[in-house]
């Protein structure tokens, strides 16, 4: 009787235990050996005071500058910000990344993921894949490389989706960083 | 001794209860086990179980995707996506797995298709859980994708198995059945089988089903692998030939080398300060090209023979149609630096190099299906990518074939080899780069440009470079 006694405590015992655990944490016992899940959402820093910016140069390749340039953290302002200095002349003196006089219209960003920039249409036809190429990927990859959660930019001209902008490049969806256009340094 | 006895009973239903509650599952394979949290709709958490098996699992926040890796295996899914990437091969399977607090959990389904069977594993159930037992599960599915074309008498009909699979050919009267005697077969339905000789294709449990049209029969089947596949011919019936019956004859077709000259029409393209037109100049340099080649013994069309405009989309599918062995986009350059000068040669940029490019092509494809109304779906636009990567690296050779006998001319500085999305190189499916020849914008490269003896250089830098590559092909 004493011995049964014991072990229906001894069950008892761990069943509390099974059950605290069960209730409290009922993941905590899967292996901790797998891949970090994803971290949640920490304070973000003080604002960046510059911004890695690329400028087309007459090699046809994105040349890096650091521009002083305080970068808000919300992303829509961040890519604003970060698309209209592009629209100035380099600190180094190269020109604006746009090869016709281009406004910053809108910018929006859908799901955290794409930003939309929308600049105003060229007012002639614009031609040659030279200019078409590294404005395009300068404000894609300026804004990829400064915006870490954003995986992808589409451009808009006159509030309107195109295909491309002078016959060559397809501008029909979101692009993703090119690499490949930054000079290296 | 009567409240002792009272909260040992407590105890001992809160253990029963627990167990009940908690949502665990006991997963076993060979002599290991763990529990598995079950989500409260039915799903398992996998990484304890990938765990188990001892795979390398990661997520990458950049692509949103899970990669999970076992010997020379290698799955990538992403939480709310039925596609899964197994070694390579994309696959539609009914369930997505989801997001979870402590990683991602899946159906049970999901679990053997998307983890277990790329990895020779299925799951049992077994008394309090699961099993994880060596080997393909009886009747597990199998992916079938089929194509069919015809050739004048005979049509030909590739059934591709998303693995090694045991078959039998049958040929009943009016149908082709394939039989799986150990699987499932599962059609991929985004394939559109066009053929005079095929009706319909079906699957009925272990049978896929070819209906044929009146006349046709099986000539001949064959069991192929790398890709495991199934080659079928289908002709007339057979019937009682005369002896001296001569065999189907295959209609011999020339692939040629087309060479799309940029622009056209109301689109002049880049203009030099003394009025060269891109149009007028691309469509000089590619009748030489083409003349060259032609003197080389390679059959060669233009997307247009004149000074007329014609869609970027019709100029690939103009290519598509003819098979084309290469497809080469000319065009001349222009830039606002007016110092720029020199060749440079693009080729798609769709399968990136590094993950995170990829990763957001991808999401830009997905974004693009969701989006936008009138284009492709999802599912197109990552097959047509897929099918773009077979290309890409070959296109990459044509392009540094080319670039590199453009470099060799004197006074070309190198602008390399890019790579860019251009509207005219998407959805090709053959080796396709766009060439841009000079600029335009340059006044000195400008005035070279137009002449005869400059466009006669650029013409055979090209065609050699085409040839060297088709020669190494
Ligand atoms: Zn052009």
């Amino acid at each position: 009787m004493r011995a049964r006694v014991v072990l229906l405590v001894l069950l008892g015992a761990a069943a509390a235990v099974l059950l605290l655990w069960a209730l409290l944490g009922p993941t905590s016992r899967v292996p901790q050996s797998g891949p970090e899940p994803a971290p949640l959402p920490t304070p973000t820093p003080a604002p960046k005071r510059q911004a890695v910016l690329l400028y087309p140069g007459s090699d046809g390749l994105l040349h890096p500058e650091i521009v002083p340039l305080s970068l808000p953290d919300e992303q829509e302002n961040r890519v604003r910000v970060l698309v209209s200095r592009l629209l100035q002349p380099s600190p180094a003196g190269r020109p604006p990344v746009a090869p016709y006089p281009a406004m910053l219209t809108d910018v929006f960003v859908r799901e955290g993921k794409i930003a939309y920039v929308d600049f105003t249409a060229p007012e002639n036809p614009l031609a040659g894949c030279g200019n078409e190429v590294p404005f395009v990927y300068a404000v894609v990859d300026t804004i990829l490389l400064n915006c870490p959660d954003l995986r992808a930019v589409q451009l808009l001209f006159g509030d309107r989706e195109v295909e491309t902008l002078t016959g060559h490049l397809d501008l029909s969806g979101p692009l993703p960083l090119n690499k490949r256009l930054i000079a290296p340094s | 001794m009567r409240y002792a006895r009272f909260i040992i009973v407590i105890l001992a239903l809160s253990l029963v209860a627990s167990v009940l509650l908690a949502g665990q599952v006991h997963v076993r394979w060979g002599g290991r086990s763990v529990q598995v949290p079950r989500t409260a709709d039915g799903r398992l958490e996998l990484l304890p179980v990938l765990h188990l098996l001892g795979a390398d699992a990661g997520f990458s926040h950049s692509a949103g995707t899970w990669g999970v890796v076992l010997g020379d295996h290698q799955v990538q899914f992403t939480p709310g996506s039925r596609w899964v990437l197994m070694d390579g091969e994309l696959k539609k399977l009914d369930e997505a797995p989801v997001s979870t607090p402590s990683g991602v959990a899946a159906s049970e389904r999901f679990l053997e298709q998307a983890i277990l069977e790329p990895f020779g594993f299925h799951l049992e159930h077994e008394p309090g859980g699961l099993r994880i037992a060596e080997g393909a599960a009886y009747l597990s599915p199998i992916l079938v994708v089929p194509v069919a074309a015809d050739f004048g008498s005979t049509t030909t009909v590739v059934l591709t198995l998303g693995r090694k699979e045991r078959v039998e050919v049958e040929d009943r009267d009016g149908a082709v059945v394939v039989h799986f005697p150990e699987a499932e077969p599962q059609l991929d339905e985004s394939r559109r089988v066009a053929s005079a000789r095929i009706t319909s294709i079906g699957v009925h449990g272990r049978d896929l089903v070819i209906r044929l049209s009146e006349g046709a029969g099986l000539l001949g089947s064959h069991v192929l692998d790398d890709p495991p596949r199934v080659s079928l011919d289908l002709g007339p019936k057979a019937r009682p030939a005369p002896a001296s019956a001569s065999p189907p004859q295959l209609r011999a077709t020339v692939h040629p080398i087309v060479l799309d000259p940029g622009h056209g029409g109301g689109d002049t393209g880049a203009r030099s300060p003394s009025g060269l037109e891109e149009k007028t100049l691309v469509l000089a340099i590619a009748r030489r090209v083409a003349r060259i080649l032609r003197g080389r013994g390679f059959p060669t069309r233009l997307t247009r023979e004149g000074d007329t405009g014609r869609a970027l989309a019709d100029r690939t599918a103009f290519a598509n149609r003819l098979e084309a062995r290469v497809f080469v986009s000319l065009h001349a350059n222009a830039s606002r630096f007016s110092s720029a000068r020199g060749a440079e040669t693009y080729y798609m940029s769709l399968k990136d190099e590094a993950t995170d490019e990829h990763a957001a092509a991808t999401a830009r494809l997905e974004n693009a299906s969701g989006e936008r109304s009138g284009g492709h779906d999802g599912l197109d636009l990552i097959l047509w990518q897929m099918a773009q990567a077979e290309v890409l690296n070959e296109s990459s050779r044509l392009a540094l074939a080319i670039q590199r006998r453009l470099n060799g001319l004197e006074g070309v500085p190198d602008r390399g080899v890019k790579q860019a999305p251009f509207v005219v190189l998407t959805g090709a499916t053959m080796p396709a780069v766009l060439v841009e020849v000079g600029f335009l914008s340059n006044p000195t490269e400008a005035r070279r440009l137009a002449t005869a003896e400059y466009q006669e250089q650029l013409a055979t830098a090209i065609a050699d470079g085409i040839v060297a590559f088709l020669k190494h092909q």
